[in-house]
């Protein structure tokens, strides 16, 4: 059931009435029903790998509590995280692997061609963040099953995130919750900003992308540069988009999920995108993978020789160094089986270790320049080099495989012309004159908003204060400006982080 | 008290160690900087942090980090 559909809205209606039509106490089973009929609805086979990891992981969690010794507990984590983690990789990267072995080997083996459980990396990653709280003692393991279960399947954010943490996102959906009004209003609000983003723009901009990038050997210079920065505004506005339906649903039930975006194209470095594109999975694996390994006690010999080879500041950052790398590989990994997410997750992982380890240069720099932190200029420029940065990523995001993505590259710096903007070969891609329009008044719409966002004013408060006539009229356009402007045609209902 | 300042202004300056206590919720101190600060803290106070510790409420102040190194010292 896609998040774009009436099914879906539906259904959305029925779980809301009822959740607060029945006594309070009865919430949370409510919610695991739809969780699992949700769930259920993209294929009953599917609920098998569900239940697997909640048992799993349920009962690993009660083990680790009743087990003193410490090397039993640790037996028992790793355990369920083998058995979480080698489903995963079973179910993700089998055919990646066979395809390799044929290539490298000349072997004819055959592909598994297995369809992937939907939202499997999200809930997977959320079950495993709980068993490592309940081990390291910063989470009591959960003693009901059912109720673990709903922390595991909660509908709205099964299939795209954000990926929840257990202390934060148990309790609410535990709790009592009583009807309030202003929770469905912002609820609403959030789903209807959602939408505007992935139907009028996302799925608008998809159209040059898919075009250019089905067809990368026949684009050169600008329009492969325009369909690059065009999958700018598509990722954002999907993810994001897709992110603001599931956090205006789950706040319908009175359940504040983390926050998944933080206006990421604001940011003034790699390491500052990564604070705001995707949060929840860059904080589990800050929290679950960078720390642990930078912890580790190989690490630790290795940063002892780091030191007294490359004396103490530099030597203490290359250990760091290593584990961000490490980190951004199985960033890249968690994309997708391919090389050229193992790029990606590589060029980004280098850039923020190059940056942290070239930091007391830049700062050396800066002081003999006189640039200052907080200057206008100097901030335009990080904002913009970090931009562009980001969009030389997206290329690996695009291409159908590693050696397309550096063809579109050099596909890029040939033959760029920017004559292709006035003699009308953009308008022949799929989108006309009033689509590049509609797409440029969305994004200065988005962008002023981000822009009061980030000086910190609460937009939904501040419509929220406006004569009721103007915040109809507002609502009014969403509401019939987004099924009348929107690319529903070749929506098809997909998100593109739920296929990850 | 006054080495773990030194330690953690020589890693991340221009910040108000004795009066801040939202080091990590202000963003004023990152992943690279919290593991420079536990290699410091290990090799000056010989105590092992966990992956465990590092969590807010241990690295928002340098009162909170103080008060784990204490605790940590009594574990050894």
């Amino acid at each position: 059931m896609s998040l774009i559909s009436m099914e879906f809205l539906l259904f959305v209606l029925t779980a809301v009435t009822g959740y607060y039509l029945i006594p309070k106490k009865y919430q949370w089973i409510w919610l695991l029903v739809f969780s699992y009929i949700y769930y259920a609805s993209a294929g009953v086979r599917l609920v098998f790998f569900l239940v697997y990891t909640t048992v799993t992981a349920y009962a690993a969690g009660r083990l680790m509590e009743r087990v003193e010794e410490k090397q039993k507990k640790k037996r028992v984590l790793v355990g369920c995280l083998l058995l979480n983690f080698g489903m995963l990789s079973v179910l993700k990267y089998t055919d990646f692997v066979i395809d390799n072995l044929n290539k490298i080997f000349h072997m004819n083996l055959s592909f598994w061609t297995m369809i992937l459980p939907l939202g499997i990396s999200f809930y997977i990653f959320q079950a495993m963040g709980y068993i490592l709280d309940v081990y390291w003692g910063r989470c009591k393991a959960e003693r009901n099953l059912f109720r673990f279960a709903l922390f595991v399947s909660f509908f709205p954010q099964i299939l795209q995130g954000p990926i929840g943490r257990y202390h934060r996102l148990s309790e609410q959906l535990y709790e009592e919750h009583a009807f309030h009004l202003r929770q469905i209003q912002y609820g609403l609000q959030l789903m209807l900003w959602g939408f505007f983003k992935k139907l009028v723009l996302a799925d608008r901009a998809a159209v040059l992308v898919n075009q250019v990038s089905a067809n990368y050997m026949e684009y050169t210079g600008v329009t492969v540069l325009a369909a690059v920065l065009m999958y700018s505004v598509q990722l954002y506005m999907d993810f994001s988009g897709g992110m603001n339906v599931v956090e205006g649903v789950a706040e319908l039930f009175g359940i504040e999920l983390d926050r998944n975006f933080k206006r990421p194209y604001f940011a003034v470095s790699i390491t500052d995108f990564w604070h705001r594109w995707h949060i929840t999975l860059g904080t589990w694996m800050k929290d679950y993978v960078f720390y642990p390994v930078s912890l580790s006690k190989w690490m630790g010999r290795f940063g002892k020789w780091s030191k007294a080879v490359f004396g103490k500041k530099t030597g203490r950052l290359i250990p760091i160094s290593l584990a961000n790398v490490i980190v951004f590989l199985l960033v890249g990994v968690w994309h997708g089986a391919a090389w050229k997410y193992i790029v990606y997750g590589l060029y980004n992982g280098l850039l923020i270790a190059a940056g942290s380890l070239l930091a007391p240069v830049y700062q050396k720099e800066k002081k003999r320049f006189h640039i200052s932190d907080g200057s206008k200029g100097w901030r335009l420029w990080q904002i913009s080099r970090t931009f562009i940065l980001v969009n030389i990523s997206w290329y690996f995001d695009i291409a159908p495989d590693l050696a397309g993505a550096f063809q579109m590259m050099k596909n890029t710096l040939t033959d760029f012309r920017f004559s292709v903007l006035r003699d009308g070969s953009l308008l022949a891609m799929g989108l006309d004159r009033l689509d590049y329009i509609i797409l440029f008044l969305g994004c200065t719409i988005v962008f002023i908003v981000s822009v009061l966002q980030e000086r910190g004013v609460k937009i939904r408060e501040t419509v929220g204060r406006k004569p009721m006539v103007l915040r109809w009229l507002l609502y009014g356009l969403l509401v019939f400006g987004t099924p009348m402007f929107g690319h529903v045609m070749t929506t098809a209902g997909g998100f593109i982080y739920a296929q990850f | 008290m006054e080495k773990l300042i030194e330690i953690l202004e020589e890693i991340q300056p221009n910040a108000d160690y004795k009066n801040c206590d939202r080091l990590i919720d202000d963003e004023i101190l990152d992943s690279f900087a919290i593991l420079s600060i536990i290699g410091e803290i290990e090799d000056e106070f010989g105590v092992s942090v966990t992956p465990a510790e590092i969590v807010p409420e241990n690295f928002n102040s340098a009162e909170a980090i103080w008060k784990m190194i204490e605790k940590l010292k009594e574990v050894c």
